[in-house]
């Protein structure tokens, strides 16, 4: 009979990883547990992707993409000036609104960034940045469904959900899709990070920067004893009803997955305690900001890091609540684009600069993206409109060309009119960077071989190096 | 030199069609003619451009097509998108999929402009990736205003173009194995014929032998009871039925657990579950705020009634597709409220989003997933996957697919009033009766003395008549307001006795008045001319429904006399959300004291804004919904605000006496009298001098009107204008197509009709599929595997059936047997097969069975499977004593934790759910409960009959740390302690026994006794704790959590 004990618990699982079999990607796990790591399509340029995920959605006019023409413009009627208009989400159409924020070239690149980002404007040669993406919803939640899943609606696998089925993890011990929670769960709720038709093992994990950041993670017995001596009792007991079967991999896999499930009961409050980091580090990220938001978000682009550090595949970020009503500034323009800016700069320019000088942002793909972007006109008198038409994000790190800028919005920063771009070629770029071919990463369900990019999505070649 | 070649190419042509002329005036071919009447134009056009032209083409924009178009749009490309080729005059002029690519002379009515200058209305910009430079589209536009000159008139030889589709709907019909007839057939002779109990022992034992296989022995008793009990109800058998199956020696035992088990409320409990997968059920909406998806509980109970009612399956889907249309619907039988009428709730308890911008696409995107829904749950086939092409491998057409969603279109979601024990019709009835009789009280005493009516003028001379009612309104209107007369349109008067044409109500509250002398029961005298909701009392409820029109003006102005919390609403698109979040949509749903018209009759005005909805198709809706009341006069459609209601003016004397002649006149002729009707409502007490007899009946009625009972709702399908749909042209909403009419899929017959047809057709003996699927279905729930794997997808996509021939018996036993699912479980489950062993027979050997059945195929044992996530709750639930067996009623909220927060977060229900039955428990699609998650309970987005069984460490995690676990296991452990009459040992083996179903052995006794030990040890003392210790341990054990 087995002997249970705590550190026999780790032995096994770890002999139980190496004895899996690399399958390939995107045929999801042959054997073992789903999140074996498996073999890429071609040689990976990166091995881990950080989503900074820009909740409400972020105005490209005021951030990356500098038009003149509003300053020129302002004030003016937008049909007059820009010409037909498509419906908005609250039908509110002002005047053409020039950016309250001044913009300056930055870096060997000249890239374009206003006021708003200063430290991120010194990591400006590391960042790729995309000006004609487009998205195909105005509303919230189909646009959130759209960028995380590749589909508009309800219920379908996230992008890390669908990394995981394709590449697996390198870390048994922690879930390999991971959403650090800085406080807004988006429109659309945790489907956003949901494993849709795929296994639910592939779903994220949504963590929170405490402590114990994952629900059930923590034992409730007062000691470590009390709870060993239960798991070792259902090991006996298990392991008698598995001889009596002559051995049912359903029942063995379950049976290892206490032992996982022990060990993660230690290396999750591991991975989230900051201590060790030094003064300096935390100094870097803003952790010792004055604004509480910086510093929420701080503490998550470490853990984002450290996670990175330990081998998982997926990590999001969302945004901490209390700058307006996240991104989405139909009103309060300057406050709200203030806060939520003072809340990323630092600790995003933090998290690229820690990862370039420990090695680590070669083999890492940052992105940065909301939903969709805002109108070049006001709402009302001080806010913008959501504006799926043309907006900007950006990627940084592992096989990104860095200090590149694609694509172009028209003149007013309206409708992306250069080297287009949708959502389906930013997730096709994303498993490309990974090593996998997003046309062949399918999943049979419901009669279709189903695709993140569904039947779309083109790799954006001019963004890698 | 340019020129003068192509003018002798034109003579050349020239001539060519001369003879070729000729030759169609004799007996040419039709092919022949077309062609040539394609060179005959080419012809034409040669003449027209001039040489100026010529050059324009060939420099700005022959190479403008060529570097931005022909990569996608020639003959030459890899595959030519939406069939469109810009490389030949005919490739325009014939168009893509969109229809031709431009209007010659007219730049702003041709898509080619539309695309290049990005405006994306129709279709996407073009070129897809970078816009034209605003040069390049201006020569494009001029080009098209010269009337597209363009010298490529040679038609491409292939079939490129011609939106070429190897599409064969009939060879796809018949290559594929689900779409034949059912066969009948016997069960095979199998050589061990002592093994078999029925048809389905021999045709797996068949299938067995054939390969050198043979069955498992039977597993034990203790563990089919188990196995039984959780595949029927869901809960494992208590120690008392344990005991007494054990002690049954008859030699039915086994069926008499059945029938007990097929018997109890808990079976519906259990296999509701499975369909609420297959229908996405969820308790609210989802997206931003996760609004509440209203009495959708309804929907699950009526489920669970019809399960165990043992509804012939047959019906069940007819209710489900049609429950509205039903001639005889099925009748509660307790309550005695319509049934059959909720099974359509299904339709609508899809996600939904607030203030969409395109309304239009939201609608194709909510039909998207009714028809997925619809195809896979009873028919297992992806119609949905032909919404923007026909079906990649399967026998659907994309017209197949827009003659289903004509069905939804031409339909409308209602809250329907059940009725229950038809009070509310009953005493409509009576109500009706005692005012009838009061009716003709009245008549006759004015037939008697028609003088008599002056009594009501007399009483109300103090008031002064408003005109706009005397005597027709709308004379009195256009001189009122000469503009509105003008451009309004009168969209119903309700002047007939009976409904409008197209116009329909649900429920008992709305009737038309018509030019009847009718007494309502508030002892007025109803207005003719109009439709009533006060008729039949003030408490009734009801919907009055327009019929589908197109918005062409801004305003919807409707004179009525109303009172307050009505709910009246614009329905565009189909789009309901606006009771939930008026963004987008604002003044298209009046409410509350938006509808009060403060005892009076008044214009109301809905739509507030129609003009940006202009064309989209809509239709109006009058909800009573009981504590309410309206009238209307009629409804107009206008560009301008309401008409004025006229001054009211004094009568004189003489007046007076026209108004009553006028009067006397109409009730001679048995009509009702507009003025008279006025009249009597502002002094309601005034019918009763004319006949004092009256008030009988109308105390009668008010009596009557108090037995009313607050309504019952469910959410459910009603026939509205029944209508064509458009083809969505590669899916696409703003690029309609040809019409289709509604009508079942080709495959299934095509034939048109209504959705009652529909559903009589998928339930009629030729549908092979119907039956197929859902005997799949409970087999896969029985059996672990379907015998179709994929229980959704019946389609060459999915995997074919492992047997065949088991497949259609088992079919047409179903339909033999009435469609009665218990009948086909029964069956099932007391089978050999099902009896086996979960572990394969030792006379075979292991390389054996890798080599011929590695997946168990043959079924030579039953497989181990995991309990689904609400079995497990159910049963920690069971086995703890704290499960509440209650049925019915809305869900236990949710029990949220630290970890779901976001929009729409409702208030957290209790840890336990109240220790109801997790079928119970609420679904917020936005708060979905994480214990059933992390055990593959489906997120409800589409049909699922096969969950995903993960086996992951966040079960483990769950099962050791997740603070419902540590509660029942406290419980539990408490309960154990207290009995302190059994012995130690004794208590280990209750516990057992309840958790495992199974004996504990000596040597197990003393583990279990060294642990309780062990924990009372570091605890210092023998208490409750150790014994809660014992039961957190025995629900992490396989043992409970597996079924063998």
């Amino acid at each position: 009979m087995l002997q249970w004990c705590a550190q026999g618990f780790g032995a096994i699982a770890l002999q139980s990883l190496q004895n899996q079999t690399a399958a390939t990607a995107g045929t999801g796990p042959a054997t073992g547990a789903p999140w074996s790591p498996k073999s890429p399509h071609f040689a990976p340029k990166a091995k881990n992707i950080i989503f900074l995920y820009m909740d409400g959605g972020p105005s490209q006019v005021d951030t990356f993409d500098y038009k003149p023409a509003l300053e020129k413009y302002n004030g003016r009627n937008p049909r007059e000036v820009i010409g037909k208009l498509a419906p908005t989400q609250f039908d509110a159409i002002g005047n053409v609104l020039k950016s309250p924020w001044d913009f300056k070239q930055h870096g060997q690149s000249g890239h374009w960034i206003s006021s708003l980002f200063p430290h991120l404007s010194e990591v400006a040669d590391d960042l790729a940045i995309v000006k004609s993406m487009t998205s195909k919803f105005s509303e919230h939640t189909s646009a959130n469904y759209f960028l995380h899943t590749g589909n508009g609606l309800q219920g379908r696998p996230s992008m890390g959900a669908w990394l995981g089925y394709g590449l697996g993890s390198e870390n048994q011990n922690l879930p390999g899709f991971v959403v650090i929670n800085g406080g807004l769960i988006p429109p659309g709720g945790l489907d956003c990070f949901g494993s849709g038709f795929l296994p639910s093992a592939y779903q994220g994990s949504v963590f929170l920067p405490q402590n114990q950041p994952l629900p059930n993670i923590k034992r409730l017995e007062q000691t470590d004893q009390i709870q060993t001596n239960k798991l070792e009792l259902i090991r006996k007991l298990d392991s008698q009803l598995n001889d009596s079967l002559g051995g049912d991999s359903e029942i063995e896999a379950a049976i290892g997955n206490f032992e996982t499930a022990y060990q993660m009961q230690s290396s999750v409050p591991e991975l989230m305690d900051l201590e060790k980091e030094t003064e300096e580090t935390k100094r870097l990220y803003g952790l010792e900001s004055d604004f509480n938001n910086t510093k929420t978000f701080a503490r998550q682009c470490l853990l984002a890091r450290r996670l990175v550090e330990r081998g998982v595949r997926f990590i999001e970020l969302t945004c901490p609540g209390g700058n307006g009503d996240r991104w989405d500034q139909h009103g309060g323009l300057v406050d709200g684009h203030n806060k939520n800016c003072l809340t990323v700069d630092q600790p995003i320019a933090g998290l690229i600069k820690d990862l370039k000088r420990t090695g680590l942002l070669d083999s890492t793909l940052v992105v940065w993206a909301g939903e969709f972007g805002r109108t070049p006109f006001a709402q009302g008198s001080n806010g913008r409109d959501h504006n799926p038409f043309g907006f900007t994000i950006w990627m940084a790190g592992g096989g990104i060309k860095g200090g590149v800028s694609v694509g172009a919005t028209d003149e007013w920063g309206y409708r992306a009119v250069e080297n287009r771009f949708e959502i389906h070629d930013l997730h096709a770029t994303m498993l490309h960077l990974l090593g996998i071919n997003h046309t062949q990463s399918t999943f049979r369900f419901s009669g279709r071989d189903m695709r993140l990019t569904d039947v779309h999505g083109n790799v954006m070649k001019e963004v890698l190096a | 030199m340019k020129n003068s070649c192509f003018i002798t190419h034109w003579i050349t042509r020239s001539l060519v069609v001369s003879a070729v002329l000729l030759s169609f005036q004799g007996n040419a071919q039709e092919s022949n003619a077309q062609e040539d009447s394609v060179q005959e134009d080419s012809v034409q056009d040669a003449v027209q451009i001039g040489s100026g032209q010529l050059a324009f083409f060939e420099s700005k924009v022959r190479p403008l097509l060529v570097q931005h178009c022909y990569e996608c749009h020639s003959s030459e490309s890899d595959s030519i998108e939406a069939g469109l080729l810009l490389d030949s005059k005919w490739g325009w002029e014939t168009g893509g999929d969109s229809g031709p690519a431009l209007v010659p002379h007219s730049p702003e009515d041709s898509l080619l402009i539309e695309a290049v200058r990005y405006e994306e209305d129709a279709i996407s910009g073009m070129p897809p990736k970078s816009k034209l430079r605003d040069a390049d589209i201006a020569i494009l536009e001029k080009w098209v205003s010269m009337g597209a000159p363009d010298p490529r008139t040679k038609q491409p030889h292939s079939e490129a173009g011609t939106n070429e589709n190897s599409f064969d709907l009939e060879k796809r019909f018949k290559e594929h194995w689900s779409w034949r007839t059912i066969q009948q057939v016997t069960p095979p002779k199998v050589t061990n014929q002592d093994w078999p109990n029925g048809a389905i022992d021999q045709f797996i034992l068949f299938d067995q032998e054939k390969i050198g296989l043979q069955p498992a022995q039977p597993s034990t008793r203790r563990q089919w009871l188990r196995r039984v009990h959780f595949d029927l109800i869901g809960l494992p058998p208590s120690a008392q039925q344990i005991e007494a199956f054990l002690n049954d020696p008859s030699e039915d035992a086994h069926e008499t657990v059945v029938n007990q088990l097929l018997r109890s409320e808990q079976f519906g409990e259990k296999w509701a579950r499975h369909w609420l997968d297959l229908v996405r059920y969820a308790e609210s909406y989802g997206h931003e705020f996760d609004y509440e998806l209203p009495f959708a509980s309804e929907y699950r109970d009526y489920v669970i009634r019809a399960l165990n009612a043992d509804v012939p399956y047959d019906q069940f889907v007819r209710e489900h597709l049609a429950g509205d249309l039903l001639e005889r619907p099925r009748l509660n039988k307790e309550l005695g409220f319509n049934e059959s009428v909720i099974g359509t709730g299904f339709w609508y308890l899809h996600e939904a989003t607030h203030a969409p911008t395109d309304v239009l696409g939201n609608e194709a995107d909510i039909m998207d997933n009714q028809i997925d829904v619809f195809g896979k749950t009873f028919l297992g086939l992806t119609v949905a996957c032909a919404r923007c092409h026909d079906h990649k491998f399967d026998a659907i057409s994309t017209a197949d697919y827009y003659a289903l969603s004509a069905h939804i279109q031409s339909s409308c979601r209602q809250q329907f009033n059940l009725d229950v024990n038809q009070q509310a019709a009953n005493a409509k009835q009576k109500i009706r009766d005692s005012l009838e009789l009061a009716t003709k009280k009245i008549a006759e005493a004015i037939d008697r003395n028609p003088a008599i009516i002056e009594l009501l003028a007399n009483t109300s001379r103090a008031v002064e008549l408003p005109t706009h009612l005397l005597p027709e309104p709308e004379s009195s209107d256009a001189q009122n307001n000469k503009e509105e007369a003008e451009t309004a349109l009168l969209f119903a008067d309700f002047e007939e006795n009976s409904l409008p044409e197209g116009w329909s109500t649900t429920n008992d509250s709305f009737e038309p008045i018509g030019s009847r002398l009718i007494v309502r029961s508030d002892g007025s005298l109803a207005m003719p001319g109009t439709i009533d909701s006060g008729r039949s009392g003030n408490k009734q409820v009801g919907i009055l429904r327009s019929p589908t029109f197109l918005i062409e003006k801004n305003n919807i102005h409707f004179l009525a006399k109303s009172t307050a919390n009505l709910k009246i609403q614009v329905v565009i698109d189909n789009y309901q959300m606006t009771s939930y979040n008026g963004l987008l949509f604002g003044g298209t749903l009046l409410k509350g004291e938006g509808t009060n018209t403060g005892g009076k009759w008044a214009w109301k005005s809905i739509g507030g804004n129609l003009r940006k909805y202009v064309g989209h198709r809509c239709y109006l809706e009058f909800i009573d919904p009981g504590d309410a009341e309206i009238a209307i006069d009629k409804i107009i459609f206008s560009d301008h605000a309401a008409p004025k209601i006229s001054e009211p003016t004094e009568i004189n004397p003489d007046q007076l006496k026209e108004l009553l002649s006028q009067a006397i006149a109409d009730l001679s002729r048995g009509k009702a009298n507009r003025w008279l009707s006025w009249q009597s409502a502002q002094a309601t007490s005034m019918l009763e001098m004319i006949n004092s007899d009256v008030k009988k009946q109308f105390d009668e009625a008010k009596k009557q009107n108090q037995t009313i009972p607050a309504p019952r709702f469910a959410i459910a399908m009603a026939q509205g204008t029944f209508e064509d749909a458009s083809v969505y042209i590669r899916g696409s909403h703003t690029n309609p197509g040809q019409t289709v009419p509604a009508r079942n899929l080709t495959s299934l017959g095509g034939v048109k009709g209504t959705r009652l047809d529909l559903a009589n057709q998928l339930t009629g003996p030729e549908n092979p599929l119907t039956s197929r699927v859902v005997v799949n279905r409970i087999w896969h729930h029985l059996f672990g595997t379907g015998i179709v794997p994929t229980v959704d997808d019946f389609g060459p996509q999915g995997q074919p059936p492992t047997h065949p021939a088991l497949l259609d018996w088992l079919a047409k036993d179903l339909m033999d047997a009435d469609w009665s699912l218990k009948h086909t479980i029964r069956l099932m489950v007391l089978s050999a097969t099902y009896r086996q062993s979960s572990v394969a027979s030792p006379a075979i050997r292991s390389e054996h069975l890798a080599l011929k059945d590695p997946t168990n195929r043959t079924l030579y044992k039953m497989p181990v499977r995991r309990l689904t996530g609400e079995s497990i709750r159910d049963a920690m639930l069971f086995i703890s004593g704290n499960l509440d067996s209650t049925q019915f009623g809305r869900g236990i909220p949710t029990h949220r934790t630290a970890f779901m927060t976001g929009r729409g977060a409702r208030g957290s229900g209790p840890l336990d759910g109240a220790g109801r039955r997790s079928i119970y428990l609420a679904v917020y699609r936005n708060f979905l409960n994480p214990f059933f998650a992390t055990f593959d309970t489906p997120s409800p987005f589409g049909p699922q009959g096969r969950r995903s069984t993960s086996n992951v460490p966040a079960q483990a995690l769950t099962l050791m740390n997740d603070p419902l676990v540590i509660d029942l296991s406290k419980r539990w452990g408490k309960k154990i302690a207290e009995d302190k009459e059994k012995s130690v040992d004794d208590r280990i083996r209750q516990m057992v026994l309840a958790a495992h179903g199974t004996q504990t052995s000596d040597e197990q006794i003393s583990v279990y006794d060294q642990f309780l030990t062990s924990q009372s040890k570091i605890y210092g003392k023998i208490d409750e704790r150790a014994w809660s210790d014992l039961a957190h341990s025995l629900f992490g054990m396989k043992a409970f959590y597996f079924l063998r």
